[in-house]
């Protein structure tokens, strides 16, 4: 809406900023700044579960009005399109749908097996030195370089 | 009531700032992952390099927090269960070129595949939550969520 941002804000803002939001949080709450327990709280309040951390489910729905914030006011706006642009240019979108959505359960099940992801896991559980976080970081890393590479050598180096 | 508002706020500055940065695109991820360039690892590696040594420094004073008790992190041995699920969760964060935070700016920015994105990860979750028969609370290093400000 605004234009007030660059398209990318260069890492060295954003990985402090990330940073210093992820020591605050623990200051505040004593909670990791991670994502995957997010979607379980939200999924669980869905299901009608008992005991669910209701603050996770509103930190979801944050995360979701933060990048509207971003994506939409603080910047010119981004039209509704399909995303995955680099992805489209070598599968036709009956093939990319499927991808997607097996990916990601994937990750949904490796994330809830592993009790995280890249930010609870990756970020904040490492930044606390656990060993855990340590392990399952160095292991998606290898699996998902090994299996980009994987992928492109299939696609003929067009992906 | 505080803490939902506290909630919201961090949501909102963190998806912001994975917004800020483009990590929300397919195109971002997969550059970074097929090392061409390296941008996202320097991002990650100083958000770790600036928490850290912070959270080294306030652990060793004791101190209360405003909702979660006293400031505590958590430490654990690599299971087998770890190394399982980090393998699972690199092959579809590479497939899929999103994570969970990341699958909802996606949404945000108005891409619409997030939407495809977003279902499957509460999918897989669920099969997990599933096939290990309990609910796994799975931010990482996790403690209790139960809070007295609910």
């Amino acid at each position: 809406m605004y234009d007030l941002l660059p398209d990318r804000l260069p890492w060295f803002v954003v990985g402090p900023g990330l940073g210093l939001l992820i020591v605050a949080l623990f200051m505040i709450a004593n909670q990791p700044l991670g994502a995957s327990g997010a979607y379980t709280q939200t999924s669980g309040l869905l299901r009608r579960q008992q005991g669910i951390a209701i603050w996770r489910v509103w930190y979801f729905v944050g995360m979701f009005i933060g990048g509207v914030i971003v994506t939409q006011v603080l910047r010119e706006g981004s039209e509704v399109r399909s995303g995955y642009d680099a992805l489209r240019d070598v599968f036709p979108l009956w093939a990319v749908v499927p991808l997607v959505f097996g990916g990601a359960t994937l990750l949904g099940f490796g994330a809830g097996r592993a009790g995280g992801c890249t930010s609870g896991h990756g970020l904040c559980g490492t930044a606390q030195r656990s060993p855990a976080s340590a392990a399952v970081t160095a292991t998606f890393m290898t699996t998902a370089i090994a299996t980009t590479f994987v992928l492109r050598v299939v696609t003929g180096g067009d992906l | 009531m505080k803490l939902n508002l506290v909630g919201l706020l961090f949501g909102a500055l963190f998806g912001g700032l994975l917004a800020g940065a483009q990590l929300h695109e397919y195109d971002t991820i997969h550059a970074m992952l097929r090392l061409a360039e390296p941008d996202v690892f320097l991002l990650m590696g100083s958000a770790i390099a600036v928490s850290a040594p912070l959270l080294y420094v306030l652990e060793r004073r004791s101190m209360r927090t405003a909702f979660g008790g006293e400031f505590l992190l958590s430490r654990s041995k690599p299971q087998k269960h770890h190394y399982q699920g980090g393998a699972l969760f690199g092959i579809g964060w590479a497939v899929a070129g999103t994570c969970p935070a990341p699958a909802l700016v996606m949404v945000s920015s108005g891409a619409l595949l997030g939407l495809v994105a977003i279902p499957g990860i509460f999918l897989g979750l669920h099969l997990n939550e599933r096939m290990s028969g309990g609910s796994a609370v799975g931010d990482g290093e996790h403690r209790e969520l139960t809070m007295a400000d609910q």
